[in-house]
């Protein structure tokens, strides 16, 4: 047995090599980034002026902006992908194929092609619109608009969604629906007093997965905006790589950070066995 | 009910692939626009594998993904299993670590990577990718490997033991077996995660680096080359016909039922998977290896990092170059002045030779950013008008610093079949009835130039009133703006999405080939004028080469082919004696003539609290 304990002990280090990679540019970049949030852009003196000066008027419009898309994405993802999960869940066997080649499979082509492409498809010559206009339908104008964000946005990240529920709602074990039944629940009720709470985890795990890259998102808004609309990814993006302005990105990153942080407490919180994971 | 969902899933699935399907035809698309379709070819396809910077981007991507999710595999796995063993804190300190990745967004990571390499003074390039790669990969494996580690029987392992095993012998014969599904479909995830990634690519990559993902992204504003939808499209068959063979072969439903032969299509499944897919991937590697090599392998006696303008010269220009003098020219480029200025300033790549426009080289004079030039290396200077010398000296006093390499004005194009009245004044830009079919400089100096310029101001106004006067201006005009664009601006007016845009004199002679219906003018209120010359920084490591480099690019032979591949003015007054077609020799949208130019400011740099306060301003419209 005492054997066995050394072993154990030894075999703990085989996480060193990980331990001192994650230290060196997982754990040191977040203090740099809290380092250069504090300080000021000559002499490196503490300050909170990052701070103010990240958050002055339009900088706060586009943080608000964000929030907003991302809910409003973030909440369709959810309507479109329960129906969705569930009716995947149903299926007995196979169903993992299928989730591989409806989910999996577009990764495969590039993230930034595929978003490009919805441009060709919304513009005012595109295609959506010639075959509207082929129906004699009116012609959908959302290019360049708030709304061709959002669909961006629920495009990239309704994968992210939909696995953490199917991955809940196959698990629940269907005899809880037949005694669901057989107590007389109709299948509303069911869906309402069953289903729901026992995917809270998956719920929970797919709004975080679809939040936080829809609110940090800069290329999205980029192909799809017509850089009329700015969101707080962008306004960061251009101050590291147009304004060279460290110190104020820094702060906002940080800020952004909060975001993630209370994101991964209430994750944390609702899924302790780590069931509505990704995978 | 059935009918219904599977109604959902196919509105589901034709969301999720319309995109694909479009650029998948767009692959076979005669034309270059994407806009409008031109008859079937596959000609995008032989080009392809013509395309070397296309080649070498795809090339390391998968390199990348390759080596990034291997190294990860390894140290995640070990990871995973001294985690395993460790006490429940240490534990849940290293899951929590794990998490950070995972849950931080992609642009927080890639920027807080991005400053320590820059901070820890490594050159951004390849290593720092790789490294980034394999950070947000092993928290991939680890979520894989670890959960099937919990599940094992440790009771196999104690029994190999005491059968007399040594602990690595027995962990190896009784565990890996056990977790290796959960190690592959780690390594899987990772190298498709890898594949994918942009963000923290596209923050800690340096110069003359790119995969697909980066390559692609600098190409959206000025158009995606065909050739990118092609190889998308070979891709992406590819896994589609593995993932069929493997995943979706019948007998995979009924493997629990029936546990007999497996049939031969099945077999043949695991045989691509097992043997063909490392094979292929090997030969991949050790081709596109040769492929890499081969370039660097012809002896070249040095190199010249060249930073410049999107677009801005003819490609084979530069394998002339290397083939005439054998120095390697590195090439990366900036979409405006405003991007490409922190780059230089940094100090993080050390660029050769760099073509920022007049204001701007005046800033980075102010700046100490830039070195006196040796004109004795460029004799080619003669060919240079002298009225474009003159120009220079606005900036630059004595022509010490830079060499003049286009020029131009900035004005408006139109198409002729939308807009029916005559186009004068920049007031046009402002009439309600062609809202949304506007489109602007997305650029700070060109769009305040025009507001500025329609108030009867100047275009180097440091008026704080006029300054508010034009930005209340920009902003009344947003709502009628479709989109503000840099390079963009050319393809959307020939593809007939727009009615006016603001565009450089340049791009119009380009746009109005492919499109007649389209007019250039240059408003009576005047415009800029601007000139785009080569400048060396401070901090250039070849300075000789940078001046062959731009001797090159004053040949009048070379001129000429960078004018006819970008039509925008060169000041090269030999190579403009060169062009055949006398109707663009004399044209005045291309040439503009005096009493044009007399009407047309330079920009100057205003100094680092009024370009603050421009600054401001524009990001006030930008984000209202």
């Amino acid at each position: 047995m005492r054997r066995l304990r050394r072993l154990k002990n030894k075999r703990a280090w085989l996480a060193a090599p990980y331990g001192v990679w994650a230290a060196g540019f997982i754990i040191i970049p977040l203090i740099m980034i809290i380092y250069f949030a504090f300080t000021s852009d000559e002499g490196g003196a503490f300050t909170l002026a990052n701070f103010s000066e990240a958050f002055t008027g339009e900088t706060v419009k586009a943080l608000w902006l964000s929030i907003l898309l991302a809910a409003v994405s973030t909440a369709i993802c959810l309507v479109m992908a329960y129906p969705l999960a569930m009716i995947l869940a149903e299926r007995k066997r196979g169903a993992g194929g299928l989730i591989i080649l409806i989910f999996i499979l577009p990764m495969w082509m590039n993230f930034l092609l595929r978003t490009f492409a919805w441009q060709t498809l919304l513009e005012k010559n595109g295609v959506i619109n010639s075959i509207l206009s082929f129906l004699g339908l009116p012609s959908l104008n959302i290019i360049n608009t708030p709304w061709a964000i959002i669909l961006g946005m629920v495009y990239n990240f309704l994968p992210f969604m939909v696995l953490p529920i199917y991955n809940v709602l196959i698990k629940i074990d269907k005899e809880v629906f037949e005694a669901a039944r057989d107590l007389g629940a109709g299948p509303w009720q069911t869906f309402r007093k069953i289903t729901v709470p026992l995917s809270v985890p998956g719920i929970v795990s797919g709004i975080t997965m679809v939040f936080i890259p829809a609110l940090t998102t800069f290329v999205i808004s980029d192909l799809l905006g017509g850089s009329k609309i700015l969101l707080i990814g962008n306004v960061i993006e251009q101050e590291f790589k147009q304004l060279n302005n460290w110190n104020v990105g820094s702060a906002m990153s940080l800020v952004l950070m909060i975001f993630i942080v209370i994101s991964m407490v209430v994750s944390a919180k609702t899924d302790k066995d780590g069931e509505g994971s990704l995978l | 009910m059935k009918f219904l969902k599977r109604f959902y899933m196919v509105i589901i699935f034709i969301m999720l692939y319309a995109p694909i399907i479009t650029l998948m035809v767009l692959s076979f698309n005669t034309s270059k626009s994407r806009a409008h379709w031109g008859g079937f070819t596959l000609h995008w396809y032989e080009s392809l594998f013509q395309n070397t910077d296309i080649m070498q981007a795809l090339y390391n991507t998968l390199i990348i993904a390759l080596l990034a999710s291997v190294i990860a595999t390894v140290i995640g796995t070990l990871a995973s299993v001294g985690m395993n063993a460790m006490g429940k804190r240490s534990r849940s300190i290293f899951v929590g670590v794990t998490n950070i990745p995972m849950l931080n967004s992609e642009i927080v990571m890639g920027v807080s990577l991005m400053l320590l390499f820059i901070i820890g003074r490594m050159e951004l390039g390849f290593s720092t990718i790789l490294i980034s790669h394999i950070t947000f990969n092993i928290p991939y494996v680890i979520l894989n490997v670890l959960p099937k580690l919990k599940q094992i029987n440790r009771e196999t392992y104690e029994a190999a033991l005491d059968l007399g095993a040594t602990p690595f012998y027995a962990y190896r014969k009784v565990v890996i077996p056990d977790i290796m599904p959960g190690i592959i479909s780690g390594f899987l995830l990772s190298f498709t995660m890898s594949l994918d990634d942009f963000v923290i690519t596209y923050f800690t990559k340096g110069p003359g680096i790119d995969t697909l993902s980066t390559k692609i992204y600098s190409e959206v504003r000025k158009g995606i080359r065909p050739e990118m939808y092609s190889l998308s499209t070979i891709l992406f068959a590819t896994v589609l016909l593995l993932l069929l063979i493997v995943y979706l072969h019948p007998d995979k439903n009924k493997a629990g039922s029936r546990r007999k032969q497996p049939s031969k299509l099945r077999r043949a499944g695991g045989i691509l998977v097992k043997r063909v897919l490392p094979a292929a991937l090997a030969a991949v590697i050790i081709f596109g290896g040769i492929y890499y090599f081969r370039g660097s392998s012809t002896a070249y006696t040095g190199e010249v990092v060249v930073y410049n303008f999107g677009d801005y010269l003819d490609y084979d220009v530069l394998d002339q170059f290397e083939e005439e003098t054998g120095i390697r020219v590195i090439y990366e480029e900036y979409e405006t002045n405003e991007i490409m200025y922190p780059k230089i300033k940094s100090g993080a790549v050390a660029y050769d030779v760099v073509c920022p426009s007049d204001y701007m080289i005046q800033k980075m004079m102010q700046n100490d950013l830039l070195q006196e030039i040796n004109y004795d290396n460029i004799p080619n200077i003669r060919y240079i008008g002298d009225i474009y010398m003159k120009t220079s000296e606005q900036f630059d006093p004595g022509n010490k610093y830079s060499v003049p390499n286009y020029w131009g004005t900035v004005g408006i194009l139109y198409n002729k079949k939308m807009v029916d009245e005559p186009v004068t004044s920049w007031k046009i830009l402002w009439e309600t009835k062609y809202k949304d079919s506007i489109l602007m400089q997305d650029s700070v100096r060109d769009a305040f130039a025009v507001a500025l310029k329609y108030d009867g101001y100047s275009l180097n106004s440091t008026n704080m009133m006029e300054l508010n006067d034009a930005q209340e201006l920009l902003l009344t005009q947003k709502p009628l703006v479709q989109a503000y664009v840099v390079d963009q601006a050319r393809d959307k007016m020939i593809g007939n999405e727009a009615a006016l845009a603001v565009i450089y004199s340049g791009d119009a002679l380009y746009a109005q080939t492919e499109n007649p219906d389209l007019e250039f003018v240059v408003p009576d209120e005047g415009s800029n004028v601007w000139l785009d010359s080569w400048v060396i920084p401070a901090n250039a490591k070849n300075k000789e080469n940078a001046e062959a480099f731009i001797n090159f690019m004053c040949r009048p032979d070379i001129a000429l082919k960078n004018f006819e591949y970008t039509t925008y003015s060169i000041p090269n007054t030999a190579a403009r004696e060169l062009i055949e077609d006398e109707e663009i020799r004399e044209s005045t949208t291309v040439f503009p003539d005096e009493e044009i130019l007399s009407r047309c400011e330079t920009f100057n740099y205003l100094g680092p609290d009024t370009e603050e306060i421009y600054n401001r301003l524009w990001r006030e419209v930008k984000s209202q």
